[in-house]
């Protein structure tokens, strides 16, 4: 069984490159209160001059940026925010490796995608498929990502790596 | 492609499982802080799991250190309880921070694979270890299981070449190399350096390793030399046995070489620590406060060219200087070797060992407009205070150079 769906629909919200884990999600919103790491994120978007809060309450939205995404600390509050606010995938040039860890850990998929920011602006809806390999943009165009390592899309297919660890605890 | 030392310590260490890039390796020590634990402990509890091995972990309290809000009190608490329920080893209490900690005692080394629930844990690769940060998930799965899943990475060879010139040290090494890669310039890269002359000093080292993080790198790693060696030997004595046992030549993807003798004083700009330029490009940058400490500038060798400018000097008006040693162990021997002393004659402020203003945790936090020149490896927008806040980053020496003259100036000038 796959927790893995086959495509995730959702509204593009575009950031840049080099985007670090304190601008975010502010360490001063470090916090077992979920919350707390929800306004965390809502902060973050204001200081990266989004003011996406709105969007906050929906499902399905999809982040795309560019470069390094999630540079710096690896407090994986800035993780869970994205989770919390209901952010199913993000699709980026390339992403800081703790955060790409994390990403999947959490069970939210980081797809790479060479200049994926060129194409989408914010706001946009986007169509990932996730069997096929690629992400549809509102007037159809598709990009390709690159193919998840085995590894990464495993922990994605169990949810993340704490029910990964359950099954291979259990030898599935 | 040349995966180098870091390649054969994960190679060396994997247990036969596979899947896709990533090895699945036994990992020989964890680090933990208060904060990344705390995140951890609900799923931990879910899980009804226990610690693999209590001896192969190392808790700090060292971000909420002391906790100054009732949640933070609170967060300090179920860590401090965590560590007695499962007995874990070694805990330390506002004893200054993790990468400081960790590289003090008697646990990792050469050869070893390292994990930390902190992006820094880079630092103790200056031992010779693969040492490198994770997320507290995966953190969660090392301490149930004793293992990770490694994926070895394309290693690059950094050649250290020619002697360091006076008043520039292994920040300025540090800053050099991020200035030349540019954020994110070695994303999932291994770094490995070689002291071609063996100049270069542990403090130094533990600098150079902490910060590769911020060009994107997965570690840093010194080949272990006889300043490595004479290292481990006045910590743990004669006979300790590390795994370290390479013959011949690593093979690397890429090479640099740094000749040291053509460096100067750095700076790295607002917003980035990869905007790095030469400090006397920004002279005369006014500046508020003064930051000198934090897991890559707070250590024995820091406080002691802190002590070096500021001894008969005064801190300028208007500028507030704030030293906190990165350990209490740095601490005590600041004290013994009179460099508290002289920063706070000279009107510094000692804080406690702890992570404090370099997190913008607390003690020190940046009020909006204004300017802060510190030793730490962030300079990220609001990482330090108020998101209108400015932070450059510097060596020890121009820093407390910068606290003297109430703006940014080469240390050089000073002497």
């Amino acid at each position: 069984m796959t927790l893995l769906p086959a495509t995730i629909a959702g509204t593009a919200w575009k950031l840049g490159d080099h985007v670090n884990t304190d601008i975010l999600h502010p360490s001063s919103y470090f916090s077992l209160d979920e919350g707390r790491v929800k306004e965390g994120l809502r902060e973050g978007m204001q200081r990266l001059g989004k003011n996406l809060s709105n969007n906050l309450s929906g499902n399905g939205l999809v982040i795309v940026a560019g470069e390094n995404f999630g540079c710096g600390s690896s407090r994986e509050t800035s993780v869970r925010s994205l989770r919390l606010c209901g952010v199913r995938a993000i699709v980026a040039q390339s992403f800081a490796r703790i955060f790409y860890r994390s990403l999947a850990n959490l069970g939210i998929p980081p797809l790479e995608c060479t200049g994926i920011q060129d194409w989408v602006k914010n706001g946009d809806p986007v169509l990932i498929s996730l069997a096929d390999g690629f992400i549809e943009l509102g007037d159809k165009r598709r990009c390709a990502f690159s193919p998840l390592d085995p590894h990464i899309e495993r922990i994605l297919e169990c949810g993340g790596l704490i029910p990964y660890l359950r099954r291979e605890q259990d030898g599935v | 492609m040349g995966k180098g030392l870091s390649g054969e310590i994960i190679e060396r260490h994997a247990d036969g499982k596979q899947e896709g890039g990533f090895l699945r390796v036994t990992v020989d020590f964890v680090l933990l802080h208060d904060p990344t634990c705390a995140l951890l402990l609900g799923d931990l509890k879910e899980l009804e799991a226990t610690v693999w091995d209590r001896d192969k972990v190392l808790v700090t309290v060292d971000h909420f250190a002391p906790p100054s809000t009732v949640e933070r009190a609170n967060i300090v608490k179920d860590v401090l309880s965590f560590v007695e329920r499962e007995e874990i080893a070694n805990c330390k209490t506002y004893e200054g921070i993790c990468h400081q900690l960790l590289v003090e005692g008697p646990w990792v080394g050469p050869g070893m694979v390292v994990l930390g629930a902190d992006s820094h844990t880079t630092t103790a690769g200056a031992l010779g270890c693969l040492a490198t940060g994770m997320g507290s998930t995966d953190i969660l799965y090392t301490l149930v299981t004793g293992r990770t899943w490694l994926r070895p990475s394309e290693a690059i060879r950094v050649d250290l070449t020619g002697d360091l010139p006076p008043y520039v040290t292994g920040k300025d090494i540090a800053l050099e190399l991020l200035g030349g890669a540019g954020e994110g310039g070695f994303l999932y890269k291994a770094l490995e350096f070689y002291d071609r002359h063996e100049t270069i000093i542990m403090d130094d080292r533990f600098t150079i390793c902490n910060m590769v993080v911020e060009g994107g790198a997965k570690n840093g790693l010194f080949h272990p030399d006889a300043i490595t060696w004479s290292y481990l030997k006045e910590r743990d004595g004669n006979g300790r046995q590390f795994p370290w046992s390479f013959h011949g030549e690593a093979r690397y993807g890429e090479a640099i070489e740094i000749d040291l003798s053509y460096l100067r004083p750095k700076l790295a700009l607002p917003h980035s620590p990869a905007r790095v330029v030469d400090v006397k490009e920004q002279r005369g940058i006014k500046i508020h406060q003064v930051f000198i400490g934090s897991c890559t500038g707070g250590r024995l060798r820091d406080l002691e060219a802190t002590a070096h400018i500021l001894r008969g000097e005064k801190v300028a008006p208007g500028v507030r200087l704030l030293v906190a040693p990165a350990s209490q162990r740095i601490y005590q021997e600041a004290i013994e070797r009179g460099y508290i002393q002289t920063i706070l004659k000279a009107g510094g402020v000692v804080l406690n060992s702890s992570c404090g203003p370099c997190g913008g945790i607390d003690k020190g936090i940046l009020g909006a407009g204004e300017q802060c020149l510190s030793t730490s490896n962030r300079n990220f927008q609001g990482r330090m205070g108020d998101p209108s806040s400015l932070v450059y980053l510097a060596s020890p020496l121009t820093a407390a150079a910068t606290a003297v003259r109430g703006e940014i100036i080469d240390p050089r000038e000073v002497l």
